[in-house]
């Protein structure tokens, strides 16, 4: 089960409200490479992983994401405080406002609502350590595109933090791959699914 | 249900009070007596915790990193193997 600590990951501190940037930023709430999306796909994913290693690294990926989406909801909250109409009307802020005033909703920047279509669950253990290699990149991506728009020291920090867990995660992610195809046929690591098929590798804790 | 279980239901039962009484004092946060009760059945719970752990390896991620960690069975996996 899941309990809450009452803290941040990394601090999040922003001084100057930016309706804009918090437009922009949205996209890593509830957008195609966002937060939302990256721990739903991990933590679904566990069920059929079948290697303690690899569940734990998923269950601790996972629940590190759900720290992020919270932090970008952080940021979200601050940068869009005391907003003056005339600021909402100006940076284009509005026609989120419209829908959801300033509370935090998963969307993209696009206003294209959650969706889980953008992530996978597939059964497969190689298809879904790739997939979760390349999601870690997307995200990463997405990082590198906030802290080309915005200027904003007090947002860049927390957001380089981020950008810096994608790349780390890939990493794991690499190691996890890796330790996955040990485990399979050296001649052929697609001739069963030990996700599905019997006698395909231990399941079992070792 | 194995020795296993057992202790695992007991453990459950004394953190779902817990929560029931956090959740509780959420919308009553000034009341002594559910305050009181929290915090005797966290002394339960902790005991519980601590002889869980000690007995079936780690519950809380804090509790054990490594090979320590992997020992316990993933709640979702019926089958627990030797």
């Amino acid at each position: 089960m899941f309990s809450y600590d009452k803290m941040l990951q990394y601090p999040v501190r922003i001084k100057n409200p930016n309706p804009k940037y918090a437009q922009i930023i949205a996209s890593q709430y509830g957008g195609p490479d966002g937060e939302l999306g990256a721990s739903l796909r991990y933590l679904s994913q566990r069920f059929s992983m079948p290697y303690p290693e690899l569940k734990g690294l998923l269950t601790d990926v996972g629940t590190e994401e759900l720290g992020h989406l919270e932090m970008i909801g952080t940021i979200m909250f601050q940068l869009t405080r005391n907003l003056s109409y005339d600021e909402i009307k100006r940076s284009g802020f509005d026609t989120y406002f419209v829908d959801h005033t300033t509370g935090v909703y998963p969307t993209a920047a696009s206003g294209f609502p959650y969706t889980a279509a953008s992530m996978q669950s597939k059964g497969d253990l190689i298809a879904d350590l790739t997939e979760d290699l390349a999601a870690e990149q997307k995200a990463r991506v997405t990082y590198d595109n906030i802290l080309r728009l915005v200027d904003d020291p007090d947002v860049r920090e927390p957001i380089k933090f981020l950008r810096e867990r994608e790349i780390v995660h890939f990493q794991r992610f690499g190691e996890g791959l890796r330790l996955a195809t040990e485990r399979l046929d050296s001649k052929n690591f697609y001739v069963c699914n030990p996700g599905f098929d019997d006698n395909c590798g231990c399941a079992c804790a070792q | 249900m194995n020795k296993r279980d057992a202790a695992m239901k007991k453990l459950q039962a004394a953190k779902f009070a817990l929560l029931e009484w956090h959740l509780y004092l959420d919308t009553h946060p000034e009341d002594l007596e559910a305050i009181a009760a929290y915090k005797r059945l966290e002394a339960k719970y902790n005991v519980l915790l601590g002889e869980f752990e000690e007995q079936y390896g780690a519950v809380n991620w804090l509790s054990a990193p490594g090979v320590a960690w992997f020992k316990s069975p993933w709640p979702w996996d019926s089958e627990v193997c030797d």
